[in-house]
C-alpha cells in the first residue's frame, strides 16, 4: 500500500484542504470512500476496537456492517482480526445474491469461501500509530461517510483534481469555504496550485454548516 | 391457469392452436412445468433447432394474482447452447398477463413448413396466428413499437431479435416491462434460437377484460401477502441495498474479495471497478434524470432496477444488472459505464444474453481479435452479431464456440454455457453449483432459501469441506422450487434470514390453491424438478464428465489470493445423492 507518510514530521508537510459545503453536496465526496481513503490512526487493535474507537461506529452501525474485508479477505470474528500499519479495511452492508450471503461475517454459507477467509497469523503486532486504508461501500457511505470526511482523510491529489474538474456549477455555488493550509483558496484554481501539485496526496476534510455538532 | 395452449407451428395448412387440459401436468407451474414437459415430450437426442424440440413458456404458480413479486416467466426447451435441458426466466409483464388469460403455458411445437415469420396474438377471445414478414430481422425495440401501433398500449410482448431469427446459441427472448420496453430477457441457453426455429417472432398478450386470478381463501391470501411484503421491506437487502443500488452493488465487494473475474478470468480484481460500481452507476443515473429505484413488473416491491440515460439525458437502456456490467465491463477490461449501457441496449435490441456476449467478447479479446479495454471495438463486435456477418455468426454462438474458432484455451464455460460474474476459485462453493447444475454454469441455480430452514438432507456443518457440496445441493433444490412458484429469486434474501417470511410465502401458496404445503413439500418439489432435469440430460448423453469446471480453474491460481478450485471430482459427483 502506498502510505502518504511513515513519520509524523512528513505528514505535517502534506497540504491540508478544509472544505465547507452545503449539506446536499457531501454525498458527492462518497465516491472517494468506495475507492479507499487513508486514515492516520491507531493500529495494533482489533477490528472491533478500530470501528468503535477510531471510526466512532455505534453497535447499531456495526450490526449493519454485514461484510468486512481485511486485506481483501472476509472477516468473521471482528475481535480476532488485527488492524496493522498498512492494512486495507473495507466495509459493506448486507449484499444480495448467494455470494453476497457467502461473504457475510459468520454467515451460514461461509464455507463457500473457506480458501480466502481471513485468519489472524500469530505475528506480534505492536500498538501505536500508523496508516490504514479504509473503503466504504453502498449504504455505509452515507452511514459513516460524513463523519469520516469531517474528521479528515488522505486522498490522492490527482483524484481530487479529477473530481473537481467534473463538477457542475451547482457544486461551486454550494461550496462555501475552502482553506488550503488555513488560507482561503479558490477551488477552481487548485489544479494549478504548486503546493498541491508537488504532493501525491493531501489531507481533505469536508464539513457542512448544517451538520449537527 | 387450467389449460395449456399448444401451438403446432408445423401443422398441415399452417400453424394451429389448441387449448388442452393440464392432464398429467396439473399442479405444475414455472420451471417445474417447463422441465416436466421437456423431460416427458422432447426426445433427448433431438436437434435443439429441429421440429422435435418444444419451447415452453410458463408463468409461475402465483403469476396473475395480487401476490407481490410473482411475475417471473419460465421458458424451457432443449438448449442449443448446452445440448441439455434449459429453463431461463425473465421478469416483465408477460407472466402476469398470460396467467390472467388463463394459460398455464404456451407450448410451441413443430416447425413451419414455409419460410414465413409469424406473430401470435392472444386475448380473451382466443388466439390468432398470422404470417408477418415485415417483422423479419427487426430488433426488439422496433418490434414492440410495431405491435403497440397495431394492438395498442395495453399489451405485453414476448419477442426475439435478429439473433433469435438467425438461431444463434446466445439468443435470448425479450419480455416487455411496465413501460412497454423489451428490457427483460430470458437470456440463458439460447432459448431465443429455439423460438426462431419455430418461426415465431413475437407473441402479443392482451388481458383486457380479464380479472386478477382469485385465491381460494382471499382473506388468508391477503394476510399472507401482507406479511410477505413486510418481510421484504424490513430486510436490509430487499428493503435497502437492492432498491438503492440494484444488483450492481456487488461489484465493489466481489472486487475487494478478489472474486471479480477480470480480463477473461485472468485475475480477480479490476483496478477500475469503482468506476462501474452500483454506487457510481446509481449516482450517474439520478444525475442524468434517470432513476435508480424501479420495478420490472407490476407487483414488485423490491424495485432493484432503474433507467439509464445517456449524456444528453435521453433514455438509453434499463439499469444494467451486475452480471451485465461485469460481463461487458471488468471481464473485458472496460470501465466506461456509458459504453457498458450501450452494450446492454444492443444485447437487448438484437436479442442476446448479456452474460454470454460479455464472456464471448472476453474470449475474443483473449484471442487478440480486439484489445482488452477497447469499448468501441466491443460495441462493434455486438453489431457484427446483430448484422449476422461471418464473424458475428461465430460470436453469436457463444464463448465456447468462439473459443474453438479462435483457438483459445481459457474459455470459462460449463456444459457450453458461459460462467457468470463470480470466480469459482475465490468462492469455491459457487463453483460446485456452476459445475453440477443441469443448466450449465449458472449463478442463479443455487441461490435460494437457507438450508437451516429447509434442512434438506439433514443439518449441514458448513465448516467441514463437504459442507460446500451439501450446501450447493440444498441451494439447488430450493432454487428449483422457487423458480417453479414464479416468484422473483431476489425474495431469497429475505427468506434466507427470516423464517416468518418463508412461512408467509407458503401461506400465500396454500391460501391461493387450498393446499397444505410445508417446507418438506417445497423440498420434494425442488428434488422432483432437478431429478427430471438430470434424467433428461443423462438421456441426452451427459455424464459426470460434464459436471466439471474447465481445467484452468484447477491449474491457474487467481490473484490476489492465488487460489485454485480444489473441490475434488468425487465430491462433485455426490451433489445429487439424496
Amino acid at each position: 500500500m502506498d502510505c502518504p507518510d511513515k513519520t509524523n514530521s512528513h505528514a505535517n508537510t502534506l497540504p491540508r484542504l478544509d472544505l465547507t459545503v452545503e449539506n446536499s453536496l457531501v454525498p458527492r465526496f462518497f465516491l472517494f470512500l468506495q475507492e479507499g481513503v487513508m486514515l492516520r490512526t491507531r493500529v495494533g487493535c482489533s477490528v472491533q476496537v478500530f470501528l468503535t474507537e477510531e471510526i466512532g461506529a455505534s453497535q447499531d452501525t456495526i450490526d449493519k456492517i454485514q461484510s468486512i474485508f481485511l486485506d481483501g479477505r472476509p472477516v468473521d470474528d471482528l475481535s480476532a482480526a488485527t488492524i496493522r500499519d498498512g492494512s486495507v479495511l473495507a466495509l459493506s452492508a448486507a449484499m444480495p445474491g448467494l455470494v453476497g450471503a457467502t461473504l457475510r461475517r459468520g454467515g451460514a454459507y461461509s464455507s463457500f469461501r473457506n480458501g480466502i477467509t481471513y485468519h489472524e497469523d500469530s505475528a506480534h503486532c505492536a500498538s501505536g500509530e500508523g496508516f490504514v486504508q479504509i473503503k466504504l461501500f453502498n449504504l455505509l457511505m452515507a452511514e459513516l461517510g460524513p463523519g469520516l470526511l469531517k474528521k479528515g482523510v488522505y486522498v490522492r491529489s490527482s483524484a481530487l483534481m479529477t473530481f473537481l474538474s467534473e463538477q457542475t456549477p451547482d457544486f461551486w455555488q454550494g461550496c462555501l469555504r475552502a482553506l488550503l493550509d488555513g488560507c482561503a483558496v479558490g477551488l477552481q484554481a487548485l489544479p494549478g496550485n504548486a503546493r498541491v501539485c508537488c504532493h501525491d496526496r493531501l489531507f481533505l476534510s469536508v464539513s457542512s454548516p448544517d451538520e449537527k455538532p | 391457469m387450467d389449460k395449456i395452449l399448444r401451438i403446432d407451428m408445423g401443422a398441415d395448412g399452417g400453424p394451429k392452436a389448441s387449448a388442452v387440459p393440464m392432464a398429467q401436468y396439473a399442479g405444475f407451474a414455472g420451471r417445474a412445468l417447463t422441465s416436466a414437459i421437456v423431460s416427458q415430450e422432447v426426445p433427448p437426442l433431438c436437434h435443439p433447432l429441429g421440429a422435435e424440440n418444444k419451447l415452453i413458456i410458463a408463468p409461475g404458480m402465483l403469476s396473475g394474482t395480487t401476490g407481490a413479486m410473482s411475475g417471473r416467466l419460465s421458458i424451457g426447451c432443449k438448449s442449443p447452447l448446452t445440448g441439455g435441458i434449459k429453463e431461463a426466466n425473465a421478469g416483465g409483464q408477460p407472466s402476469q398477463v398470460l396467467a390472467r388469460l388463463g394459460y398455464s403455458a404456451i407450448v410451441l411445437e413443430g416447425k413451419p413448413k414455409d419460410n414465413n415469420l409469424y406473430k401470435i396474438f392472444i386475448n380473451k377471445d382466443g388466439v390468432i396466428i398470422a404470417a408477418d414478414n415485415s417483422l423479419k430481422m427487426l430488433p426488439n425495440y422496433d418490434i414492440v413499437e410495431k405491435m403497440k401501433a397495431e394492438y395498442g398500449n395495453k399489451i405485453a410482448c414476448i419477442s426475439i431479435g435478429p439473433a433469435g431469427e438467425m438461431k444463434m446459441s446466445a439468443a435470448s427472448i425479450a419480455c416487455t416491462d411496465m413501460e412497454m420496453r423489451p428490457t427483460r430477457h430470458a437470456g440463458r441457453g439460447g432459448v431465443g434460437a429455439v423460438m426462431g426455429s419455430k418461426g415465431v417472432k413475437v407473441i402479443v398478450l392482451d388481458d383486457t377484460g380479464m380479472q386478477m386470478r382469485p385465491p381460494k381463501d382471499p382473506e388468508k391470501f391477503r394476510e399472507a401477502n401482507k406479511t410477505f411484503v413486510e418481510g421484504l421491506r424490513k430486510h436490509p437487502v430487499t428493503g435497502q441495498g437492492l432498491p438503492a443500488y440494484g444488483t450492481n452493488v456487488l461489484t465493489n465487494i466481489l472486487n475487494e474479495v478478489g472474486g471479480y473475474p477480470t480480463y477473461n478470468f485472468k485475475q480477480g480484481r479490476f483496478d477500475s471497478a469503482s468506476k462501474i460500481s452500483g454506487e457510481t452507476q446509481a449516482e450517474l443515473e439520478v444525475k442524468r434524470g434517470g432513476v435508480a429505484t424501479h420495478g420490472c413488473h407490476r407487483g414488485c416491491v423490491i424495485q432493484c432496477s432503474g433507467t439509464y440515460h445517456d449524456k444528453d439525458g435521453h433514455y438509453l437502456t434499463k439499469q444494467p444488472e451486475y452480471e451485465t456490467v461485469w460481463a461487458h465491463g471488468g471481464n473485458c477490461g472496460i470501465c466506461d459505464l456509458d459504453a457498458i449501457a450501450m452494450l446492454d441496449f444492443l444485447d437487448d435490441n438484437y436479442g442476446l444474453d448479456t452474460i454470454e456476449m460479455g464472456a464471448t467478447i472476453g474470449v475474443a479479446m483473449e484471442a487478440g481479435l480486439v484489445k482488452f479495454g477497447d469499448a468501441e471495438a466491443a460495441i462493434n463486435l455486438v453489431h457484427e452479431v446483430g448484422k449476422g456477418t461471418h464473424l458475428g455468426r461465430i460470436l453469436g454462438n457463444g464463448a465456447a464456440f468462439t473459443g474453438k474458432a479462435f483457438g483459445v484455451e481459457r474459455v470459462p464455460v460449463v456444459k457450453g454455457q458461459a460462467m457468470p460474474a463470480y470466480d469459482p476459485r475465490a468462492v469455491q462453493g459457487v463453483g460446485v453449483t456452476y459445475a453440477t447444475s443441469p443448466m450449465g454454469a449458472d449463478h442463479t441455480a443455487g441461490y435460494a432459501v437457507a438450508q437451516n430452514v429447509l434442512k434438506v438432507g439433514g443439518d449441514v456443518n458448513p465448516l467441514k469441506p463437504e459442507g460446500q457440496v451439501e450446501l450447493s445441493r440444498n441451494l439447488q433444490i430450493a432454487t428449483a422450487a422457487i423458480d417453479s412458484t414464479g416468484m422473483c429469486l431476489f425474495i431469497a434474501f429475505a427468506i434466507l434470514d427470516q423464517p416468518e417470511t418463508f412461512q408467509a410465502l407458503l401461506d400465500m401458496l396454500n391460501a391461493f390453491y387450498g393446499l397444505n404445503l410445508t417446507a418438506d413439500g417445497v423440498t420434494e418439489l425442488g428434488k422432483k424438478v432437478l431429478s427430471m432435469e438430470r434424467d433428461f440430460n443423462a438421456r441426452a448423453g451427459f455424464t459426470a464428465q460434464q459436471d466439471r469446471l474447465p481445467r484452468f480453474f484447477q491449474t491457474e491460481p487467481v490473484a490476489p489470493h492465488n487460489v485454485t478450485f480444489d473441490v475434488k471430482d468425487e465430491d462433485l459427483d455426490k451433489v445429487f445423492n439424496w
